[in-house]
């Protein structure tokens, strides 16, 4: 077999295990191809501080849970010396239960999660599809019974069918609220839970699938939230929710019910805070696969149990290869001269810390420096070594005066300087300066030009959003990259500067003249 | 665009991809290429097989060895520094003889024991080495060059660069040094790189920058139809030079000496693809022809006749002056 035939079938073995492995992602397991549109992620914390007299404690807090439509994950409990028991009830949520026998002084649990944000077009839970027994609830007195019923089947009346049903309802409950009707039955709740408890009766009798949520608004960062009440049902197969007041763009449901949220026995001083923070963009994908319960054999191939910092890391270095099959691309077809093989990637990420353009301006402003440093040194006769010292010194030296002038500028420009990665500078300046000599001044900056345009080409590439999404979340596309490669590497036709450089011979034959 | 890159396709133009993928990949093992890095190591090897090459005087290995550099260099008729391991003929010092207690350098310019130490430190200290390690300074035989070239070169040192492959001999052309060039034969410098007729060893046509030319930018001589004396030395030389080294594809760099003939002044394991220009051919054909030639039991006479008859096989012979 020869090396190319070898070449060519390791190549299609690659892309084929490859784009399996993809197409059972995206096919069988519905893995989303594009990063989800609006829904953000959330840090939220339950922080409950409080003082004990040496009684039994016992604190019982519904906290968030994790389901088909819903994103929790990382989760952390603070638990002290208490001992922590977790509940499910399928009606109500899930419970987080904190006790402790003989307690003293002052003490703080927590509880941390991040949520992905739920928004109007999430689906209702499952239970919600189930089908539901009609008829006014048990619990009412026989004359409340009989006035429930009186005017539920007025409501029904009235309305042409559920959907219109469901609205009227909620009109008459929320908005025409002087009907005395409506007065009577309100159930002796705060308000607006006691409306919304009439409300999800009043459905549920209808066989309209309703229940009271509960949970907080995510709209901005707050180090107290209010806990905040909604109706969800469900019409004709379609998943509706009804918030009292605005709707709110995000937000997530925590427990069902007319329960408190939190329950303390034993304590004083109790003071709960519930905090919200939004996690920026870049964390955003990671942890919403991270949340994802349900657990795949094609989830071996992405880097979903990674602890999330590490996971970060991997969002940078994974979009690397995609840089070098663009520089490899560069090289091998267009022929673009660049100063060292993978310098111009190099370029590439350091540009990550600084931005294209401010980067461009400090890489050439602190080469053009270095290189005439460089080209003073020349008459002092140094040898090598040192000679490469003192330029190195010098650029730290003049790294320091550009981060100071634009600091004391107020130009944010200046502070990514010092991340910028200095003996990438001095080999840059060093091949540079080798090459004005070996060659010419031109061949120089021609290089330097070409890297220079490779480094921001390859910059774009590893910071495009959607590559680095579709990257991190099917890494196994990197063996196409590298079938991609493999090919590359047989590519013996001509390079596009080379058609340049030949075309005094494009009249010729093949046998010369 | 890809008009131009097809009908450079069938021009049978080589392109470098396809030099390091078939040429370089497959017949110069990494291990033969540091034979000739090495200038000192390529001299050894040629002399033994009978090559000639400009005569060694010494070496200077470190800068303890410097006290030898004034008995190295005196030479009535001058001689050359250069680093062994140096690349584009960087580093090369030449004097042309003693000179009022100093010597004359190829610009009329006299350097002092104390400059010359420098230069060789510098040397030493891998300035001039392929990557940047340290290295060793030979100081060796001044070519006096035949004046065979003088109406077509400015100044400095022309040079004939015979590539092989797979020890057949199989294009050719002679690089003229120009005022821009500043004395050096390398093309990227501005040198002038005129095509050779491998059978008979007359210029053809030149370029110089990858434009082709038909007169010498300085001299305004007409570049074709000068005939390289030994030539068929020459190409012997080229073809044991595979012999000594292994290596399936390399150039062949060789001065002309008014006294003693052709000598080789080094090998180049990655010879470039200017040469096509300079010959105004793809040499894909030829190179495919030498590809497959049967060698079995040829010796280098062998090969360089059997390279010549491959040669008039795709090039006519050109009309007589």
């Amino acid at each position: 077999m020869s090396s190319t035939t070898h070449t060519r079938l390791l190549a299609l073995l690659l892309t084929v295990i490859s784009l399996t492995i993809f197409g059972i992602k995206v096919f069988k397991y519905n893995y989303p191809l594009a990063p989800g549109a609006q829904t953000t992620t959330w840090d939220f914390e339950i922080y409950l501080d409080f003082n004990t007299a040496n009684q039994p404690v016992r604190i019982e807090t519904f906290i968030p849970a994790a389901g088909e439509t819903r994103r929790v994950s990382q989760e952390q409990y603070y638990n002290g010396a208490f001992g922590l028991r977790l509940e499910s009830d399928a009606d109500a949520g899930r419970k987080a239960i904190w006790t402790y026998r003989y307690p003293d002084d002052r003490k703080v649990l927590r509880y941390r999660a991040r949520l992905e944000s739920e928004t109007q077009s999430s689906p209702l839970p499952p239970e919600m599809h189930d089908s539901i027994k009609r008829g006014a609830p048990d619990e009412l007195s026989d004359l409340e019974r009989q006035a429930f019923i009186v005017w539920s089947s007025d409501m029904r009346r009235r309305s042409a069918d559920n959907e219109s049903l469901a609205e009227l309802v909620l009109q008459e409950i929320f908005v025409e609220k002087d009907a005395d009707e409506v007065d009577a039955l309100l159930p002796n709740l705060p308000p607006p839970l006691d409306r919304l408890t009439l409300a999800a009766e009043v459905l549920q009798s209808q066989g309209i699938r309703a229940r009271v949520a509960n949970g907080i608004y995510l709209d901005e960062a707050r180090r107290r939230t209010e806990i905040q009440h909604w109706l969800e049902y469900r019409v004709d197969g379609e998943d509706k929710r009804y918030f009292p007041g605005a709707d709110p763009k995000e937000f997530f449901t925590i427990w069902y019910g007319t329960e408190e949220m939190i329950r303390a026995d034993g304590v004083f001083d109790f003071d709960p805070q519930i905090s919200i923070q939004p996690i920026e963009a870049a964390a955003n994908d990671v942890v919403r696969r991270a949340a994802r319960e349900d657990r795949t054999p094609v989830e071996l191939f992405s880097f979903d149990r990674l602890p999330v910092t590490t996971q970060l890391v991997y969002q940078v270095l994974i979009t690397i290869p995609a840089g070098i099959v663009l520089l490899v691309f560069m090289r091998q077809f267009i022929g673009i001269e660049t100063l060292g093989t993978f310098m111009p990637i190099l370029i590439g990420i350091a540009f990550r810390e600084t931005a294209l353009l401010n980067g461009l301006i400090l890489f050439t402003m602190l080469v053009g420096l270095g290189l005439a440093m460089r080209f003073y040194l020349e008459k002092l006769r140094l040898l090598l070594v040192p000679r490469l010292a003192v330029v190195l010194i010098f650029i730290v030296i003049c790294m320091a005066v550009i981060a100071q002038v634009f600091n004391s500028a107020n130009m944010r420009m200046g502070l990514s300087i010092s991340l910028f990665p200095m003996v990438i500078l001095t080999m840059t300046i060093e091949r540079m300066s080798i090459m004005w000599e070996e060659y010419s001044p031109t061949d120089a900056i021609k290089a330097g030009a070409g890297s220079l345009l490779v480094a921001s080409l390859a910059y774009l590439v590893m910071t495009n959003t959607h590559i680095e999404y579709i990257l991190f979340n099917f890494p196994e596309l990197l063996l196409v990259l590298m079938a991609a490669c493999l090919l590359m590497g047989k590519y013996t036709g001509m390079r596009l500067s080379e058609v340049w450089r030949f075309r005094e011979l494009a009249g010729t034959d093949g046998a010369g003249k | 665009m890809i008009r131009t890159w097809l009908a450079l396709r069938r021009a049978g133009v080589l392109g470098i991809n396809e030099r390091n993928l078939r040429l370089i990949n497959d017949f110069n093992p990494r291990k033969l290429m540091r034979l000739v890095d090495d200038k000192t190591q390529t001299k050894s090897l040629a002399n033994a097989a009978g090559i000639q090459t400009p005569e060694l005087y010494g070496i200077i290995r470190a800068p303890s060895e410097m006290r030898k550099l004034e008995k190295l260099l005196d030479h009535p008729d001058g001689c050359v520094i250069k680093p062994a391991n140096g690349s584009q003929g960087n580093g090369i010092q030449v004097l042309l003889g003693p000179m009022r207690g100093g010597w004359r350098r190829s610009n009329g310019q006299r350097a002092l024991l104390e400059d010359l130490k420098f230069h060789v430190n510098n040397i030493l200290s891998g300035m001039y080495s392929l990557a940047g390690l340290p290295d060793f300074a030979m100081i060796e035989y001044r070519v006096k060059f035949d004046d065979v070239f003088d109406p077509i070169s400015f100044g400095g040192v022309p040079d004939i660069r015979i590539i092989v492959l797979r020890g057949i001999p199989f294009v050719a052309m002679v690089r003229l040094p120009t005022a821009e060039s500043d004395g050096k034969a390398n093309l990227h410098k501005g040198g002038v790189g005129v095509g050779l007729d491998l059978v008979t060893g007359r210029t053809k046509h030149g370029m110089q920058n990858g434009k082709i030319t038909d007169i010498h930018p300085d001299t305004a001589n007409p570049l074709a139809n000068v005939s390289v004396p030994h030539w068929d030395d020459m190409l012997l030389m080229a073809a044991k030079a595979y012999d000594v080294t292994g290596l399936g594809y390399l150039g062949a760099d060789i001065v002309l000496d008014k006294g003693k003939g052709p000598m080789l002044l080094e090998l180049n394991a990655r010879p470039g693809l200017a040469i096509q220009v300079a010959n105004r051919m793809g040499i894909r054909p030829l190179m495919e022809a030498a590809l497959v030639a049967d060698t079995e039991g040829l010796d280098a006479e062998g090969r360089v006749a059997l390279a010549k008859t491959l040669y008039r096989r795709f090039v006519p012979e050109p009309a007589p002056a």
